[in-house]
């Protein structure tokens, strides 16, 4: 950590396969104790980045400064500071859950516990059962657990929560929370906008290999003034229609039938939008409004929606 | 040291999980074993081979002279079980009563021609008669001949041949005696001695065949153990997560040596005991000599694991290659049995195969001699291999998925 | 079947095709394996053929003549003489000669290579029968009473090198009809993948047949292949009868087919059906006539190959390429049993395809 009580330095990070450049130029910085975060779809080259960071790939240029020394390639003394969940990646289907957690134990010179850890990500009841029979939830647990288990300083968390059902969602933002309260440095990448919004103190949203914004996620979604959003979906929509909608309010955006239509009046719009429904004999159905989101921003600078 | 020890517990406790790999590459080679011994262990012996054989007198000299009936009486005796309720060597088909004998004659041909019959014995008529004009004539003459119809081509058919070429040869000493041509007391002194054998006795198959199992069970936990579970790993992305920690790749190697070293000896231990106690086998192992090439063996064929690894993408292919290189590789290497004379090309393979000449030099040193190749060249030849595949494994294995 | 049906069945039939030749594993057991085991084998246990060359030394020893003359009179050996015991040894040692016959005046030495496991006991025969002339020729007696040995059947069997191909033909449709259910089909069941086929219109039946279609073309194939290469690289002569070929190669499939079926039903896990039948193929390899004659066999493993398909499907495949003469009722018999098995299983394979997966 350098004198800014930084842990993680980035600068201008590339590496491309063949004409793809997966990583074009990322640069960052994570305070030591905070929630780091690369929001973006699949494709953005959050995981390339990640995966470079964890010392599984090696950079085509760029530096990386990590507990105050620069490395071209993440090295072993790097690797015992650090816990990682993979993305993608499985544990042996004949081993047990409590073998696999002390297994990857024996990895580190001083690991926590392997009761406690197994504790702590709700895995006591599972320990003597053998991978090939857990549930996708369970193997994430699983995995979170392999990642704390050396008790990290640095922890990077690929996707947590992808293919969770909501409670168990939950389960890991609220394991998050607690390591983030307990000093550690957590690099998480999720194309949930909600996961980003909920857990980070700081988000950097990347696109085709770059990270095209940068800021708290409140900050970033006051970049589109206080203004409230209201969002409907339209069937067969005529550019003309569109036009008289954009009038309604201060901008207007849309993808496939789904309407974004921000206003700064919002009871004034309101008015004027469902007029003009009446009027031209037209359904608005889905009507929500909200505050603007992470993803509006996201679908306001790119067209593009996170999810897809 | 720790990190080594504890993957390699790890991944022995995968290896023994598996319920595949347990039958393949520990039950499957004793399972050979036992196999191969009940089939080739008492080949040709008194008691597992059975014929069916046809009769047919035609000779009419009956009494003392009926030498067709002398020889009938032979082959009925052939045909008893033996003293402990042994299989019979034949059984004998006759004619019943007086009846048609051409008709039988015909019948037992046909038999003979589609293989139900392995031989017809054909006693032609006026045979003892001729026998004792040509024994009273004091001209040498032909033989009297008696006919045997077998089937062309048939193995078994010629195994009977040759037993009845014995029974002939004794019948025809008794008639010779008795006619004061022969003196069996004059008969040569015949000593037997078996070449290539410690105590010039004969080598029991059993005792041939363990070492041969022994190496072909380390060769099967090698090329298909190896490729197996790496190849595996590296596909399902087991791998990478090593890797994302202060586990390294030679860390890795070391511990999935020591796992592989722990499952040979398994395997040894089994053979051994299955050998000794169930099957009868005498050779003893306990020499320094011995656990050399036990040991060379076990990390030639770990090498070539990975080198055979490293020559394919995913795990399928590596599994068809292997099944590939299995059969030429064990089959053309004196594993099982002793190689005859082959033909150019595949004498080269066999002459570069390690299976060949690490079974050469682990027999030599546990006393099965009759070795063809110098011991410095049964181990020479493994090193070279070992050394060729860990070159081209280091070279091309890569340790995790694209991109 | 209506023509959509038809259709959709021709559709099956070219993608179980085109999943076939890329399955590179089955590949190689359904035509690979069949070849190479003919290489093997055939070169390698089919030893033994052709007279034995038999090493001898002494002949200017005393009624050393005598020993050469009675070796010369022996049939189905070559005499090959040595000058003294010491090289007469080493060849034997070397297998440059089968076992070697040392006289040194007063004694004979019989010197077998120790390790000839399969040939010894055949040359132990053939010495007793040297010794015997040898003790008759020193007597200045000659036989009395000989053999004539009078060959039936086809003269090419005696090639056993013939005699081993059709046993190797058989293995193929053996492993070809055996894996496409315990292999093929469980390995789709397992992946799930027979339940989404079956969420289409075709039914079950229709699947069936196309997977039973693709493999007869692909054993028919594996044969013709084996057949040729045989006849080209070994001078495999067989006289080929088409339509019992065929027919056998149809009844043999089908028949194979079933008892994958057997497999599939008995053992629960899909994945470990495609071993057991790896297993029972083995097995049968050894214990059917192909690689070793049955009347060879001690007792229970003679009973035990009386039981295996494989023995009778070589026997009809010796037939059906010229090599062996067999009734016209047993051949039909053999290919009758096949189908039939065949046939009656199918419904049951036809129920399997359909059982839901038990977890």
């Amino acid at each position: 950590m350098d004198e800014n009580g930084l842990l993680l330095r980035v600068t201008d990070l590339r590496k491309s396969y063949g004409d793809v450049r997966a990583v074009d130029g990322v640069s960052f910085a994570v305070p030591r104790g905070t929630v780091f975060t690369l929001l973006g779809p699949n494709g953005a080259g959050k995981t390339t980045t990640l995966e470079i960071l964890e010392g599984l790939r090696e950079p085509d240029s760029g530096t990386i400064e990590v507990f105050g020394r620069s490395l071209r390639r993440v090295d072993r003394a790097t690797k015992e500071r650090m816990g990682v969940l993979l993305q993608e990646g499985s544990f042996e289907p004949y081993l047990k859950v409590k073998e696999v957690v002390a297994l990857f134990a024996s990895f580190f010179a001083r690991p926590l516990p392997v009761k406690e850890v197994l504790e702590r990500m709700e895995l006591t009841e599972k320990q003597n059962a053998l991978v090939r029979t857990l549930s996708g939830g369970q193997k994430q647990r699983l995995g979170i657990a392999v990642a704390l288990v050396s008790d990290p300083e640095l922890l990077f968390l690929d996707e947590p929560t992808t293919g969770l059902d909501p409670q168990a969602r939950r389960n890991i933002w609220d394991v998050v929370r607690d390591l983030e309260g307990r000093g550690k440095t957590i690099i998480l990448t999720t194309h949930y906008m909600e996961e980003a919004e909920v857990l980070s103190d700081d988000v950097a949203i990347m696109n085709h290999g770059g990270i095209i914004a940068q800021g708290a996620p409140r900050d970033l979604a006051a970049r589109l003034g206080r203004e409230t959003v209201i969002e409907f979906a339209l069937a067969g929509a005529r550019p003309e229609d569109l036009r008289e909608l954009e009038a309604l309010g201060t901008g207007l955006s849309t993808h496939g039938e789904v309407v974004f239509l921000k206003t700064a009046a919002f009871t004034a719009t309101m008015e004027r939008l469902l007029d003009w429904s009446k009027e031209r004999r037209v359904a608005l159905s889905g009507l929500v409004v909200r505050q603007p989101n992470l993803e509006d921003v996201f679908l306001s600078l790119t067209g593009r929606r996170l999810r897809e | 040291m720790r990190l080594v020890l504890s993957f390699a517990l790890a991944q022995l406790r995968v290896t023994l999980r598996e319920r595949e790999t347990l039958f393949w590459f520990v039950l499957f080679p004793v399972v050979l074993f036992v196999l191969l011994v009940a089939i080739f262990g008492s080949l040709g012996r008194e008691g597992t081979i059975h014929f069916e054989v046809g009769f047919l007198n035609r000779d009419q000299a009956a009494g003392e002279a009926g030498l067709g009936r002398r020889i009938e009486a032979i082959l009925e005796d052939l045909a008893q079980p033996g003293a402990d309720g042994k299989e019979p060597l034949l059984s004998l088909h006759r004619p019943a009563g007086t009846g048609d004998l051409d008709a039988f004659q015909a019948r037992e041909e046909q038999a003979v021609r589609y293989g139900t019959h392995a031989l017809l014995v054909v006693v032609p008529e006026g045979f003892s008669a001729r026998v004792r004009d040509a024994l009273s004539s004091r001209s040498t003459t032909d033989a009297v001949r008696i006919q045997v119809f077998r089937r062309a081509g048939s193995a078994s058919s010629g195994f009977a041949l040759s037993i009845l070429r014995q029974v002939i040869a004794g019948v025809d000493q008794g008639v010779l005696a008795s006619g004061g041509r022969f003196r069996a007391e004059d008969a040569v002194v015949v000593d037997t001695v078996f070449l290539g054998s410690a105590r010039g006795a004969e080598v029991r198959y059993v005792d041939f065949l363990l070492p041969g199992l022994v190496l072909m069970a380390f060769f099967t936990a090698g090329l298909f153990g190896v490729p197996g579970a790496l190849l595996f790993a590296r596909e399902q992305r087991i791998l990478r997560r090593y890797w994302v920690t202060p586990f390294s790749v030679s860390h890795f190697l070391a511990g999935f040596s020591v796992t592989h070293a722990v499952v040979c000896a398994l395997q040894f231990t089994l053979l051994i005991v299955v050998g000794r106690f169930a099957l009868g086998a005498e050779v003893s192992f306990a020499s320094p000599e011995a656990a050399l090439f036990l040991v060379l063996s076990c990390a030639t064929f770990l090498a070539f694991g990975f080198f055979v690894a490293s020559l394919t993408k995913t795990g399928a292919a590596g599994m068809a290659l292997a099944n590939a290189i299995n059969l030429p590789m064990t089959f053309l290497s004196g594993l099982y049995y002793q190689l005859g004379p082959l033909p150019g090309p595949l004498r080269i393979l066999l002459s570069v195969n390690p299976l060949s000449y690490l079974a050469d030099g682990l027999r030599r040193v546990i006393g099965l001699e009759g070795a063809t190749s110098p011991l410095w060249l049964c181990v020479l030849v493994p090193i070279l291999w070992m050394a060729f595949s860990l070159l081209v494994a280091g070279r091309r294995l890569s340790w995790d998925v694209g991109r | 079947m209506s023509a959509l049906r038809g259709r959709a069945f021709l559709g099956l039939v070219r993608a179980e095709a085109r999943a076939f030749w890329r399955d590179r594993v089955s590949l190689f057991f359904t035509i690979v394996l069949p070849f190479l085991f003919i290489v093997v084998f055939g070169l390698v246990m089919g030893g033994g053929e052709g007279a034995v060359a038999v090493g001898y030394a002494g002949g200017a020893v005393a009624e050393g003549a005598t020993l050469e003359r009675a070796l010369r009179e022996t049939e189905g050996i070559v005499p090959t003489p040595f000058g003294d015991a010491a090289s007469l040894k080493r060849a034997v040692e070397g297998k440059r000669v089968g076992f070697g016959v040392l006289w040194e005046g007063d004694r004979l030495g019989l010197l077998y290579e120790a390790s000839r496991f399969q040939e010894n006991f055949a040359f132990q025969e053939l010495a007793r029968g040297i010794v015997a002339r040898f003790d008759l020729a020193r007597q200045g007696a000659s036989p009395a009473v000989a053999l004539d040995e009078i060959p039936l059947g086809n003269p090419a069997a005696a090639r056993s090198f013939n005699e081993m191909v059709p046993g190797i033909l058989a293995f193929s449709l053996l492993t070809a009809g055996l894996f496409a259910v315990s292999g093929h089909l469980t390995s789709m069941k397992a992946r799930r993948t027979l339940d989404r086929l079956l969420t289409t219109p075709m039914s079950p039946l229709g699947l069936l047949l196309a997977v039973a279609v693709v493999r007869l073309a692909v054993a028919l194939s594996a044969s013709l292949v084996v057949l040729v290469l045989s006849q080209v690289l070994f001078r495999f002569e067989p006289t080929l009868d088409l339509a019992k070929f065929l027919a056998l190669v149809l009844a043999a499939t089908l028949g194979m087919m079933g008892l994958g079926t057997g497999i599939a039903l008995l053992v629960r896990r899909p994945q470990s059906a495609a071993n057991v039948a790896n297993i029972v193929s083995i097995l049968m390899m050894f214990l059917s006539g192909v690689t070793i004659p049955v009347e060879l066999l001690p007792p229970f493993l003679r009973a035990i190959s009386r039981g295996l398909p494989l023995t009778y499907l070589a026997q009809g495949m010796r037939h059906a390429t010229g090599i062996e003469e067999m009734s016209a009722g047993r051949f039909w018999a053999i290919v009758l049993g096949s189908l039939l098995v065949g046939l009656v299983t199918f419904p049951l394979l036809a129920r399997y395809v359909v059982r839901p997966e038990r977890r």
